[in-house]
């Protein structure tokens, strides 16, 4: 609907164009003659007058407390974004070591480990290198009369461990 | 027979852009010239005194090392209003999920700001009227989107022309006159609200 005095459209219109060449003359000419679209023109242009003083006096005041040469960036600034990138590439590579850790020591420590028929092995070898020793110190300290009787250990010690730990026993019992 | 003239390419240097790149290259001078304006601008769309001086400074930075970039299309307030508008939309970015501080500076400012303005030579009840408007101004600015409210400082606070303002913000001139035309109408209601 059309009415006699300006619209906010044209108003603003106004507010916009003022100083350039694009100002209408038809809202001029109606402002010239119209008082109450002037008092509201010059009600909103006093409020962003009002406010562009206080902003840049705001503006001014803030700047005042600051100093005027340029400062050099702080260093924490600057490479927050690739000190992010950074710790992203590197928590998955530290969760693979971490993962790996264990493997890289069970690989390391394999060797010690041994299973339950190589432990079986080595006692039956260390109980026979046993035997061997007794047999010698029993071959010392048997007297010549008995020494028949050694040689049958002997043999009996080829054929089994646990007859000739046995006889071993027997003739140590017997000396 | 009518003289070939030179042709000129694309890439070809401009005395002008060789002046403003030259200009660019003094980042004192630089700093000198432009930081009030540049830092205003920064100041009144993030309403943070100490991001504001963060965004200023690395607008100068960025002029300056980005400077062989400068097309010379446009002023170097221009050019540094855009970047300073990139950098000020990825403050505003970031800064999103921070809306408890956002909300709580702009509660306190507009009354803060309003306080410390100077009035000299206006009766006390003028004062409280002007205090009264510009409080309402203030509050309707920052509650402007973002792209209304940097074209309206643009404009009402920097003085730029229209077709600047489209450049600087990347935006058509009828955008920016689209943009602003929205911004005085939320100013206008404001203002008559309280009335």
């Amino acid at each position: 609907m059309k009415t006699d005095h300006l619209s906010a459209w044209e108003q603003e219109e106004y507010i916009l164009n003022q100083g350039t060449e694009q100002q209408s003359p038809q809202i001029l000419r109606h402002l010239v003659e119209c008082a109450p679209c002037r008092a509201e023109v010059a009600q909103l242009e006093h409020g962003i007058a009002i406010f562009r003083g206080a902003a840049v006096e705001w503006s001014s005041q803030c700047l005042a407390t600051r100093p005027q040469q340029l400062q050099p960036v702080p260093l924490r600034r600057l490479p927050i974004t690739a000190m992010r990138w950074a710790f992203a590439a590197v928590v998955p590579l530290v969760l693979l070591l971490l993962a790996l850790l264990p493997l890289h020591l069970f690989h390391l420590s394999g060797p010690q480990i041994t299973h339950p028929a190589v432990q079986i092995s080595a006692a039956q070898i260390s109980d026979d290198a046993l035997l061997e020793q007794v047999d010698e110190q029993v071959s010392v300290a048997v007297p010549s009369s008995m020494e028949s009787l050694t040689h049958l250990v002997s043999a009996d010690n080829n054929s089994g461990t646990a007859n000739a730990a046995a006889g071993s026993k027997h003739i140590v019992q017997t000396n | 027979m009518e003289a070939l003239e030179p042709p000129i390419y694309a890439g070809e240097l401009s005395p002008v852009r060789d002046r403003m790149i030259a200009e660019l290259g003094d980042i004192d001078t630089l700093c000198a010239t432009y930081r009030s304006r540049i830092y205003r601008y920064a100041l009144l769309s993030l309403r943070d005194p100490d991001l504001a001086e963060s965004v200023t400074q690395d607008c100068f930075l960025k002029a300056h090392r980005a400077r062989e970039e400068f097309r010379g299309d446009c002023s170097i307030a221009t050019w540094l209003t855009r970047i300073a508008t990139n950098l000020i939309r990825d403050s505003t970015r970031s800064r999103k999920f921070q809306f408890w501080k956002t909300a709580s500076n702009t509660a306190v400012e507009a009354g803060a700001v309003a306080d410390r303005l100077r009035s000299p030579g206006i009766s006390p009840e003028t004062a409280m009227v002007v205090r009264e408007q510009l409080v309402q101004v203030w509050d309707s600015v920052a509650a402007l989107p973002g792209k209304q409210r940097s074209v309206f400082l643009l404009r009402f606070v920097e003085e730029m022309e229209l077709p600047e303002i489209a450049t600087a913000m990347g935006l058509h001139v009828g955008t920016v006159k689209s943009h602003l035309h929205r911004a005085l109408a939320a100013v206008r209601k404001a203002m008559e609200r309280k009335r």
